[in-house]
């Protein structure tokens, strides 16, 4: 893993602003940054503007990158000519795996990114098998797509970010259609990868585990940046955004 | 109508195979060119859905059910180039994977259903489109029409195939797929016609519109034309037997004159089609045609106006 | 259930047949039925010889026999069908035997290759022999999206059929060309998706 540059963070979003061509204004000036290796939450209504915030972080919104980026990542701002580069740092996971895995085996989909990027024999097999069993597929090489569980598909697009040496992975509802199980799973595979994560979700009691930090998005602004705990745990400020208090933190067991 | 291994003669394999893959090369080369990078995709997973689509039912009669060809369909949601593509991509599946559809007979299938079915499904829907004005109700008659011509193109490629490969006599492959699939035409109009509607009340831009609209005094006279042509052939056929032996000379040649009783053209004191098809198979084939082709539009026509009626017909103010 | 064995033909083993390379298998059987189309009507002899040949590599294979006997027993109508117009001419038999025994052996050559070889080894050897980018991608994707539509396309149906309160054409007609403008919306809005996230991955067309 390269070594950040010390003080450059890893994400740095100023005053992002964005207006579908419809006209409806579904950023309206986003301003936060990501310290390299910080898991942070975002959370919010369903409308908040959270699953455009999240393809803006790779470039795939705007359709044209403009020429004063609201966007640096880990000190290269997102124009044009940075953006196959943006694109192998920031790996973005789709809310529906089936949408990612478009390969024909869970070997070509974890070796396309890198691919794209040049690798090849020999050093792609190992990339491919150091991956898959980064994420706790090992021998998973020659399945089939739709044979996987949703958990298991999630984890084969990470193990395709993760081959490209990705520095912020960028989580779009990773939990919401795991069993309790594939959910365990997914979190305990979250904490142990020491790059940095943005994980829209809106699961908070995984919030509460796993995310130390949580920003909360309403109508396209910033409500709250801070420790999640703290956020999550006011009341007031969860009803008038459309979340509530997670149980794990009503019901408080002296462990 | 997929031909299997085993029923086209080496000449044939290689002719069909040659002429799919001009087609196809040159399919490919206009989406490189100019299929914008994110339809791409589209053309895959288009491949699938048509794929999927084949397994639906729709129930005929007594436990029979029709099924979607889906070339037609291809064309008007994609565009004749990417159809093209889709289509010889679902064949090639079929015949690979599911055996559906010879390997040495893969050119003569491509050509037929890949590549002369979305092309005549494409040129019919422009023409008609042109025509009849972009509505909705004009949109949905060009596509049952195109569905119909489609499968009837494909048909006479198959018949011509399977005559030229010595497999069956000209005069009874071209009755029998003919007849068959004027029928098989129809049920596919039909089926496209249904589909096409619910995306373009869901999302009128993915059916393809790239069609300018002619002048309306164009449009009349090019409506007016047509009747008249179809209205001479149908009135003026059974005279046209008494034309010179030419005619007879073009039905012998092409072997088919074993359903001809007689070699010489008789008088014909009256309107009939059936001593007709005795003397002039030829003519009374293209007559079956242009009456099959006239029933498909007549049925496409109404609907068509019964798919673009308003949702709520009986709202009253 | 028998739409998953039609739509997956492939069954898993570690024969020997298995392993040999898919390019190898995918011009045997080609090469296999071309020798058939081309052999004259009446080489009986060879017939029997290729049909104890296939039989023998299925063995070799330890293939599900019963499976792919289904399989070929569910085409074989079509191939029947066609056959028939052979009867036909005056004289037909012969010809009509000959087109039955010809179509069948090379329907059985197939689902023995497709039984024994997997569809991205196919799709590899075809990248391989430099067959048309756009072509295998758009074959790829056929493939790989083929299971996820058909389930959506279930679900749909399963839905309808349970708010169809009067079975008959009429409905059954409407639900089906419903079904399946709805898939193709969904698929169109799906293939945006997979455009972006093959662009995320660095993809360039």
């Amino acid at each position: 893993m390269r070594p950040g540059l010390e003080g450059v963070s890893l994400l740095d979003v100023r005053d992002l602003a964005y207006r579908y061509p419809d006209g409806h204004e579904a950023l309206r000036g986003l301003t936060f940054t990501l310290a390299p290796g910080e898991r942070v939450a975002l959370i919010g209504p369903n409308g908040a503007g959270k699953s455009t915030l999240l393809l803006h972080l790779n470039g795939l919104l705007p359709d044209r990158p403009p020429a004063n980026p609201a966007i640096t990542v880990d000190g290269l701002p997102l124009v044009e000519p940075n953006l196959p580069e943006v694109r192998r740092r920031v790996g973005l996971l789709f809310q529906d795996p089936d949408d990612q895995l478009f390969c024909p085996t869970v070997w070509e989909d974890v070796a396309f990114g890198p691919q794209q990027l040049g690798v090849r024999e020999p050093r792609l097999s190992g990339l491919v098998r150091e991956s898959l069993a980064q994420v706790g597929l090992a021998g998973f090489e020659d399945r089939l797509p739709h044979h996987l569980s949703r958990g298991e598909k999630r984890r084969v697009c990470l193990a395709g970010l993760l081959a490209c040496d990705a520095r912020l992975l960028v989580l779009d509802e990773p939990t919401s259609d795991l069993d309790p199980r594939g959910r365990r799973e997914l979190m305990a595979l979250l904490t142990g990868l020491a790059v940095g994560q943005l994980i829209a979700t809106h699961d908070l009691e995984f919030v509460v585990e796993i995310c130390p930090r949580a920003i909360v998005l309403d109508g396209g602004r910033i409500v709250a940046d801070g420790p999640s705990r703290q956020l999550l745990d006011d009341e007031q400020l969860m009803l008038a955004h459309g979340l509530e208090r997670p149980h794990i933190l009503r019901h408080r067991h002296p462990h | 109508m997929h031909v299997p291994d085993g029923f086209l003669d080496a000449r044939t394999l290689a002719a069909t195979a040659g002429l799919a893959a001009v087609g196809l090369g040159l399919a490919l080369r206009e989406v490189r060119r100019n299929l914008p990078p994110r339809r791409v995709p589209l053309i895959g997973l288009a491949a699938a859905f048509v794929f999927a689509a084949q397994m639906l039912n729709f129930p005929v009669a007594a436990g029979t059910s029709g099924h979607l060809i889906g070339a037609a369909l291809a064309a008007v949601l994609l565009g004749p180039a990417a159809a093209i593509v889709a289509m010889t991509a679902v064949l090639l599946l079929q015949s690979l994977m599911f055996a559906d559809g010879g390997i040495t007979a893969l050119g003569a299938n491509v050509l037929n259903l890949a590549v002369i079915a979305p092309l005549a499904a494409y040129g019919v829907y422009r023409a008609v489109r042109s025509i009849a004005g972009t509505g909705q109700q004009a949109t949905l008659l060009a596509t049952g029409f195109a569905a119909w011509c489609s499968t009837m193109a494909a048909a006479l490629a198959c018949a011509v195939q399977l005559a030229a490969s010595g497999v069956v006599e000209w005069g009874t492959v071209l009755a029998a797929m003919g007849s068959v699939h004027m029928v098989i035409g129809l049920g596919e109009a039909v089926i496209t016609m249904l589909i096409v509607a619910v995306v373009l009340r869901a999302r009128p831009e993915l059916v393809t519109s790239a069609v300018p609209a002619m002048q309306p005094t164009h449009r009349r006279t090019v409506a007016y034309g047509t009747a008249l042509v179809i209205g001479l052939m149908v009135l003026v056929a059974p005279f046209a037997s008494s034309l010179p032996d030419g005619l007879e000379h073009v039905a012998e040649r092409f072997g088919f004159a074993s359903l001809a009783s007689a070699s010489q053209p008789a008088p014909l004191p009256d309107y009939s089609l059936v001593p007709l098809a005795d003397s002039s198979p030829w003519l009374a084939t293209v007559l079956a045609g242009a009456l099959g082709a006239l029933v498909a539009f007549a049925v496409a026509w109404f609907v068509a106006r019964a798919l673009a009626a308003p949702v709520h017909p009986t709202a009253r103010h | 259930m028998l739409r998953d064995r039609f739509l997956s033909p492939y069954q898993h083993g570690s024969s020997a047949v298995h392993r040999w390379p898919a390019g190898a298998k995918l011009l045997a059987a080609v090469g296999c039925v071309f020798l058939v189309v081309l052999l004259p009507r009446s080489a009986w002899w060879a017939y029997a010889a290729i049909a104890a040949g296939l039989v023998a590599v299925s063995l070799a294979a330890r293939a599900d026999l019963r499976g792919m006997l289904v399989r070929l027993l569910l085409l074989e109508p079509f191939v029947i069908g066609i056959a028939l117009l052979a009867l036909l001419k005056p004289g037909g038999v012969p010809l009509f035997l000959s087109m039955l025994t010809k179509s069948t052996l090379c329907l059985a050559t197939m689902i023995l290759l497709t039984a024994t070889t997997r569809f991205s080894d196919l799709l590899a050897v075809l990248w391989r022999i430099r067959v048309p980018a756009l072509l295998v991608t758009t074959l790829a994707l056929m493939h790989r999206y083929l299971f996820v539509l058909v389930e959506e396309m279930e679900r749909m149906q399963r839905a309808r059929r349970s708010r169809t309160f009067v079975a008959g054409r009429t409905s059954a007609w409407r639900n089906s060309a419903q079904v399946a403008g709805q898939l193709f919306v969904r698929t169109s809005e799906r293939a945006e998706r997979v455009y972006l996230a093959m662009c995320a991955r660095g993809w360039k067309a």
